[in-house]
């Protein structure tokens, strides 16, 4: 990534991460990922959107879905290979982070399960 | 109802997006439309879900749209910044030319600005006036005011709140080291309040210092202090010894400019020998001094003028001797912001234009060179364009292109314009006293980024402009190599066009320049300047006055003690040398010629009078037309005689000789008689037609002002040596100014010469530009045909025709291009009259000759490309497609 991944641009990254999205449908599920925490507009998602196109985490996908649940006026996204990888070390950084916060007593020591 | 509400929130929600940029928008405008339409529609019930998803989806767009700008702005930068590199020949030229054109307009209009446009540097300047007394129907234009009529104007006028008296006058400034001249300025109490300036060390002068004989006092100018005085703080109460008297410092005046004339020091009325003389004071006849005035507020120069008329009308009747009815006496005021400028105005803005014109044709290369690389990439934008990369993200790119460009080249131009500063400072000193206010500052950095901003507006929208109209016909035709870009093809050409005019007009101008300047050059000066040293001598005159004997023998042990010196082949004491700096205008007095009376109503005769030794003629060079020269005899034991110039001879005597006739210069009391005729010499410049010229004999009126002196060296070699030779005679001497008369008549043509060079690298500079151009147009469209060539050759075309082919696409905008600019230069050579020296604006010669120039150039400029067509390998050139 040649730019900074910015925490909305991540949650942008997860809302993919099971699969395509037209552009309300991230929306939504950045909405219920975060419980309703970070609630994107359409004007920021679409600067992330195109950021991430250009970066290559993210691209358009061809196939649709069946007619009956289609709107022409959608797009779909889906991660790339390259996206994934980003968002993984994205999240592996962050649970190193956690990791260090919990030793440091920042936070409750997981009990073992 | 529902529908209709929907569409009016999707209108705004569209409206929103257009703060984005043009390809944002192109490529997720409708998208994002649609995820807000579904955004609306899941909305949870009631008013505050809706108000929140507006605030949120308000904000979002004012928080992204700018941050998109701003990135794409760095990627036109970027973009931009790689063509120029990639091109860096076409953006060498681009910048450079912008540059030159910037600077030079920058320069000068920094000039102007303070020269013509700012405030004098006066409080209230605008209330300023100075007088004129003029002699209408005698052709006088500005004749010195006497003590009598000063005094008339200051107690009858009802429009000045101020009327102060000045003149100029050398004297003799010995302190305890050294004498030296000084020009002072002999000013009435109140003068410099009139103008509002106030001494920066010590007081200004009072009522006391201008009564008669209050003690001495002097006011240094700034740059007297600062040249001789080192700038000592502690200069007030410093004592002078001047015409014989002790004169005190009171203070020192700040740096203004100083009109009439650049003094060193300023004196009180009271403190000049000349001036404070009783007869002085109630001669009404004694003219010599000039008159300012400030005008009361709200009065207009009209109503001072018609004041000031009536005034001197009542003065014609009450002294009729003083003013004869056929004089035509009156006083008329003018701006002083008019009077200080009059002389560096026509200059100034012929320059302007000139410099206006070269910005011009360097704006018209720039838009060239941009639809040339245009062209180039023609594919690219066709393509792009029709993928729907947005007309606007073209126009963007192409403006971002044009904008770097200017702003690279202000920066140029600003160093340009701050280096060349100097020289158009000196050259406008020359005109108006003005021109120490010229400085770089804060406008002229103002002025050239504003031109830069211009420039690239001009540029970007001419290509931007074209390359709209013809994407979509590109696209259309399939072939864009001949056909696509028609209407570029026209811009081009206009460009063309417009280029070859303006250079045609600048040529004209500087070659109208060029020519009145080597006319200047080739007039006979009437004397021969080479090997001619000229000094001027300054003796304390205090002590020779009314003593003839005392003054007869100092010049004689002069020119004794200069004629022994190694060198030197003949030397004269004359009152002052041709083209005198300090003499310009001359010593003028009326004439009365025997057997010719005056006629009632003509102008009486006015001769320029000067004083000479036997020698001058010899020295100088000035040939004997007949009778004789002065002698040694010719001295006060004898009648006076006098020397006439071939002018006066034709003038007063026509076919009759004048040998042995008599003239008078004081109305008939006395009459001297005329022994000898002398050629005409050019007495104040070059360009100034000989007029009426009488010679008195040196030895008969005892005046000394200069000694010339032919060597049989170059004159500046012995400068020493006489300046040593005098200061033996006399230690009380000055001797302010030694000069060849060649550098003198140099000196004279100076601002003639500046103006020819700086018009002339004008001009060049657009020859260049234009040319370039010319040659860059045809290139390109050798290679946009470049298959078509190929084929024309493949059937046999022979290389003449394909010559005459391109060289007659690109000479008849040439012609065009020639024939606009012959008829605009037409009417606006006309403005450049004032400045040319016996050489029409239209002269045919010059026309000609430029004609000729830029049509060679531009003929070369076209030849270039043209040859490189007949080089083309058809077979390669058909595979290129």
């Amino acid at each position: 990534m040649e730019t900074a991944l910015t925490p909305a641009m991540f949650q942008v990254l997860l809302a993919l991460g099971d699969g395509e999205k037209h552009g309300y449908a991230i929306l939504k599920e950045v909405e219920e990922q975060t419980d309703g925490d970070v609630r994107l507009s359409t004007g920021t998602l679409y600067a992330i959107i195109k950021r991430l196109l250009i970066e290559g985490a993210i691209q358009e996908c061809r196939h649709r879905p069946p007619v009956e649940e289609d709107d022409q006026r959608r797009r779909y996204y889906r991660l790339t290979a390259g996206g994934r990888q980003v968002a993984i070390e994205e999240a592996e950084r962050m649970e190193r982070l956690i990791a260090t916060a919990r030793e440091k007593h920042f936070l409750k020591r997981l009990k073992p399960a | 109802m529902e529908t209709q509400k929907q569409t009016l929130s999707e209108r705004f929600y569209r409206g929103l997006l257009r703060l984005f940029p043009f390809d944002f928008r192109g490529d997720f405008g409708p998208e994002m439309e649609q995820a807000f339409r579904e955004q609306r529609a899941h909305v949870q019930a009631g008013k505050i879900g809706l108000f929140r998803l507006w605030w949120e989806t308000i904000a979002g767009i004012f928080t992204t749209a700018p941050a998109e700008h701003l990135s794409m702005l760095r990627q036109d930068v970027r973009y931009a910044l790689r063509m120029m590199r990639k091109n860096l020949s076409y953006t060498a030229v681009a910048v450079l030319t912008l540059a030159l054109g910037i600077g030079a307009n920058t320069a000068i209009v920094s000039v102007i600005n303070a020269v013509l446009l700012k405030p004098l540097p006066y409080q209230q300047g605008d209330q300023l006036v100075m007088l004129h007394q003029r002699a209408d129907k005698l052709g006088l234009a500005n004749i010195p005011y006497s003590v009598p009529e000063i005094q008339d104007y200051r107690q009858q006028n009802s429009t000045l709140s101020d009327l102060v008296e000045y003149h100029s006058m050398q004297f003799m400034l010995l302190s305890k080291d050294d004498a030296s001249r000084v020009r002072a300025g002999v000013v009435s109490d109140g003068f410099f309040g009139t103008f509002g300036v106030k001494p920066i060390l010590g007081r200004d002068f009072t009522p006391a210092d201008d009564r008669q004989g209050a003690p001495a006092v002097l006011l240094l100018s700034y740059e007297y202090w600062k040249k001789h005085e080192r700038g000592d703080p502690g200069i007030v109460g410093k004592t002078f010894q001047m015409n014989d008297r002790e004169h005190t410092v009171i203070g020192v005046l700040p740096p203004v400019p100083q009109y009439p004339n650049e003094n060193d020091v300023y004196m009180p009325t009271s403190a000049c020998p000349f001036r404070s003389n009783p007869k002085t004071i109630a001669n009404r006849n004694n003219r010599m001094m000039s008159l300012f005035g400030r005008m009361k507020p709200g009065v207009s120069v009209e109503h001072c003028k018609s004041d000031l008329a009536l005034i001197s009308s009542r003065m014609v009747q009450q002294h009729p001797d003083a003013y004869p009815k056929e004089a035509g006496v009156n006083t008329a005021p003018v701006s002083l912001r008019q009077e200080l400028t009059k002389g560096a105005t026509p200059m100034l803005l012929v320059l302007l234009g000139a410099a206006g014109c070269v910005l011009l044709i360097a704006c018209a290369n720039v838009a060239n060179l941009t639809l040339a690389r245009m062209a180039g990439r023609e594919r690219e934008l066709v393509l792009r364009s029709a993928l729907g990369a947005g007309k606007g993200r073209l126009l963007r790119q192409l403006f971002t292109e044009s904008l770097i460009l200017g702003l690279v080249a202000a920066v140029l131009g600003v160093l340009f314009a701050s280096q060349t500063l100097k020289l158009l400072v000196d050259f406008t000193a020359r005109l108006t006293p003005r021109a120490r206010e010229i400085q770089v500052d804060g406008y002229m950095l103002l002025f050239a980024l504003a031109a830069a901003l211009l420039t690239s507006i001009v540029a970007g929208s001419v290509s931007a402009l074209y390359s709209r109209q013809d994407l979509a016909a590109g696209l259309k035709d399939g072939n864009m190599h001949s056909t696509a870009g028609e209407h570029r093809v026209h811009a081009r050409d206009i460009l063309v066009i417009c280029q070859v005019a303006f250079s045609f007009l600048l040529l004209v101008g500087a070659g109208l320049m060029l020519r009145s300047f080597s006319k200047l050059r080739n007039v006979d000066p009437g004397f021969v300047p080479q090997r001619v040293l000229a000094m001027t001598v300054d003796l304390n005159w205090s002590k020779y006055m009314n003593k003839p004997e005392l003054a007869r023998r100092i010049a004689n042990q002069l020119l004794d003690k200069i004629q022994s010196q190694p060198g030197v082949l003949a030397a004269a004491i004359s009152s002052s040398y041709p083209m005198d700096p300090d003499n310009l205008g001359g010593w003028n007095r009326t004439m009365l010629v025997e057997g010719h009376p005056q006629r009632e109503g003509q102008k009486p005769p006015l001769s320029s009078m000067r004083s000479v030794s036997p020698d001058y003629f010899k020295a100088l060079g000035i040939p004997l037309i007949a009778g004789r020269v002065f002698t040694e005899s010719d001295d006060d034991k004898v009648p006076e005689v006098v020397l006439i110039n071939r002018t006066a001879a034709r003038h007063y005597w026509r076919d009759e000789d004048p040998i042995g006739r008599r003239v008078s210069f004081d109305q008939g009391k006395h009459w001297v008689k005329v022994v000898g005729v002398v050629g005409d010499v050019k007495e104040f410049g070059l360009d100034q037609p000989p007029g009426d010229e009488t010679y008195l004999a040196q030895a008969q009126t005892r005046a000394i002002g200069s000694i010339v002196v032919r060597t049989s060296q170059d004159g500046l070699n012995i400068a020493n040596q006489m300046r040593r030779a005098i200061l033996e005679v006399d230690p009380q001497t000055a001797i302010p100014n030694v000069e060849t008369l060649e550098h003198a008549r140099n000196a004279s043509m100076a601002s003639p010469r500046v103006m020819t060079d700086l018009l002339g690298i004008f001009a060049a500079l657009a020859l260049a530009i234009a040319a370039f151009g010319i040659g860059g147009i045809l290139a390109l469209t050798v290679n946009q045909r470049l298959n078509e060539i190929g084929i024309r050759i493949a059937l046999g075309a022979k290389p003449g025709d394909l010559l005459a082919m391109i060289l007659r696409q690109g000479m008849t905008l040439v012609g065009i291009g020639l024939a606009i600019g012959l008829a605009s230069a037409m009417g606006l050579t006309r403005l450049m009259k004032t400045l040319l020296f016996e050489v029409q604006p239209t002269d045919p010669i010059t026309f000609a000759g430029v004609s000729v120039v830029l049509g060679a150039a531009a003929l070369l400029a076209c030849y270039i490309p043209a040859r490189r067509a007949l080089r083309i390998d058809p077979l390669r050139a058909l595979r290129s497609e």
